[in-house]
């Protein structure tokens, strides 16, 4: 027994250092390889190196390196929260992990009802990587949120599950209902289908990156501040950005914290919403009910 | 090292997202939610279980109540029964003692009654032969001469017997 829990102490340990370990590794990279920005320095993710690759080469960039690196956490995360879960175990751990996965599901049914249940592990994994990209700010890294690739991908692999639904019914059905209610309409449907994703992933891009923008104006600004109203001090003491101490925080507060959890939502949210709207449930299953009765009348 | 633009569109980058967020499902699905279900599943079914042993539990109770009910009615019967019989069997066997005892004491008093009598008639016996044997003497000497003791025993005999009979007359 005794060995069996320093065995299973071991093992959490290890995990939650496995858990740590890829957000160390992202601020490690990014003294290492990223320069300080200066100034008004607002930029896009700094490139590590670029693979040549067909129709575009492929820069391998910070955005990349710490979305992965999320994703690295949040497997670790998960190896933690389920590491010795049992049906008569009653621990923190295992109530805030089936508190997640009943929140989730809760959600799920809530917003796209019962035939979507299995759709909880990817709101899940939206939700994860999402929140978990723009507080990486929050380590001082690079949030992949702020690249409108990260969240272009995203985007569209909601608009293949959008797609996907709406061709349940078959491709005729799903040509047909870019003519509803009228004709006439078909080039705006056209454009609203294209401008799901887009929206979407210029949304979450968009306020993500408006809140880093904000954050490099401010200590920008404040720092011209002080050394306008400080810069007297003698020495060094002039030199220290005293109005950056404690102000960019409370930004800070709602732009990572409060901004990147409600973004992860909406995304979620968003996903949920036009992957459940976008399938026509009644014709399909009156679809099939047809195809059931015509198969039992040619086995007749 | 250079960086991107602020709004740059790569095709790869985009493929690259857009896999690692299907990677991420996989992984949730399989990490989290999986075993997370498991456990809730399990703990389902053995408060399913738990329930079930209560309610199986239950209806052998009551039907062991039934049943201990029906024997203790066929006990009580049976002690009903025993009594019974053993109060008829202990008034039968003491109206036999008594009539046992009855007899005896009817055949203790006939056998004293007739000891009695034997007794009685011995005396009396005795009695008339003194009575007979002193009247004799008597009438000797009165007389002065011999008696016939032939005669006179019968003759006194006779006289006796009147004398007995007056005697239960009288009584």
């Amino acid at each position: 027994m005794q060995t069996a829990t320093r065995r299973f102490r071991a093992v959490d340990a290890l995990l939650i250092i496995l858990m740590l370990l890829p957000l160390l590794c992202g601020i490690v990279i990014k003294i290492l390889f990223v320069p300080p920005g200066e100034g008004m320095d607002i930029s896009g993710a700094a490139v590590f190196f670029t693979i040549p690759l067909p129709i575009q080469s492929m820069p391998i960039t910070e955005s990349q390196v710490n979305s992965w690196l999320v994703m690295l956490f949040v497997t670790g995360f998960c190896l933690y929260m389920t590491h010795g879960i049992r049906a008569g175990v009653k621990t923190r751990r295992q109530h805030l992990a089936e508190w997640i996965v009943e929140k989730t599901d809760g959600l799920v049914k809530d917003n796209m009802g019962e035939y979507f249940a299995g759709f909880s592990p990817l709101i899940g994994a939206v939700l994860a990587l999402s929140a978990c990209s723009s507080l990486l700010t929050l380590l001082g890294l690079f949030p992949p949120t702020s690249d409108l690739n990260i969240v272009g991908g995203w985007a569209l692999l909601v608009f293949c599950l959008i797609t996907y639904y709406k061709m349940k019914c078959g491709p005729v059905h799903y040509l047909k209902s870019f003519a509803e209610p009228v004709a006439l309409l078909t080039p705006m449907n056209v454009i609203s289908e294209i401008a799901t994703p887009v929206s979407m992933a210029f949304r979450h891009f968009g306020n993500v990156l408006s809140g880093v923008v904000i954050s490099t104006i401010l200590g920008a600004a404040l720092t011209g501040l002080t050394t306008t109203l400080l810069g007297w001090l003698p020495g060094f003491l002039g030199d220290i950005p005293f109005l950056k101490v404690g102000i960019p925080a409370v930004l800070s507060l709602y732009f990572d914290l409060f901004s990147g959890c409600l973004q992860a939502f909406i995304f979620a949210m968003l996903t949920m919403l036009y992957v459940a709207s976008a399938f026509p449930m009644e014709d399909y299953f009156q679809r099939r009910e047809l195809k059931k009765k015509t198969q039992k009348q040619s086995t007749k | 090292m250079q960086n991107l633009e602020i709004i740059s569109i790569n095709f790869w980058q985009i493929f690259v997202s857009l896999l690692n967020l299907v990677l991420l499902f996989l992984i949730l699905k399989k990490l989290l939610y999986k075993p997370v279900r498991k456990a809730i599943q399990e703990r389902e079914d053995a408060l399913n279980q738990q329930y079930q042993a209560a309610s199986d539990a239950e209806a052998r109770a009551k039907a062991h109540e039934a049943e201990w009910n029906e024997t203790l009615q066929n006990a009580n019967a049976k002690a009903d029964e025993i009594i019974k019989a053993a109060q008829t069997n202990a008034s039968r066997r003491s109206e036999e003692i008594v009539n046992d005892a009855k007899g005896q004491a009817k055949g203790i008093l006939t056998q004293a009654r007739n000891e009695i009598e034997l007794e009685r008639k011995k005396s009396e016996d005795g009695i008339k032969h003194e009575i007979v044997d002193i009247s004799a003497l008597m009438a000797e000497k009165l007389l002065g001469r011999e008696i016939n003791q032939e005669d006179h025993r019968a003759w006194i005999d006779s006289f006796m017997q009147e004398i007995g009979e007056s005697d239960d007359r009288n009584q």
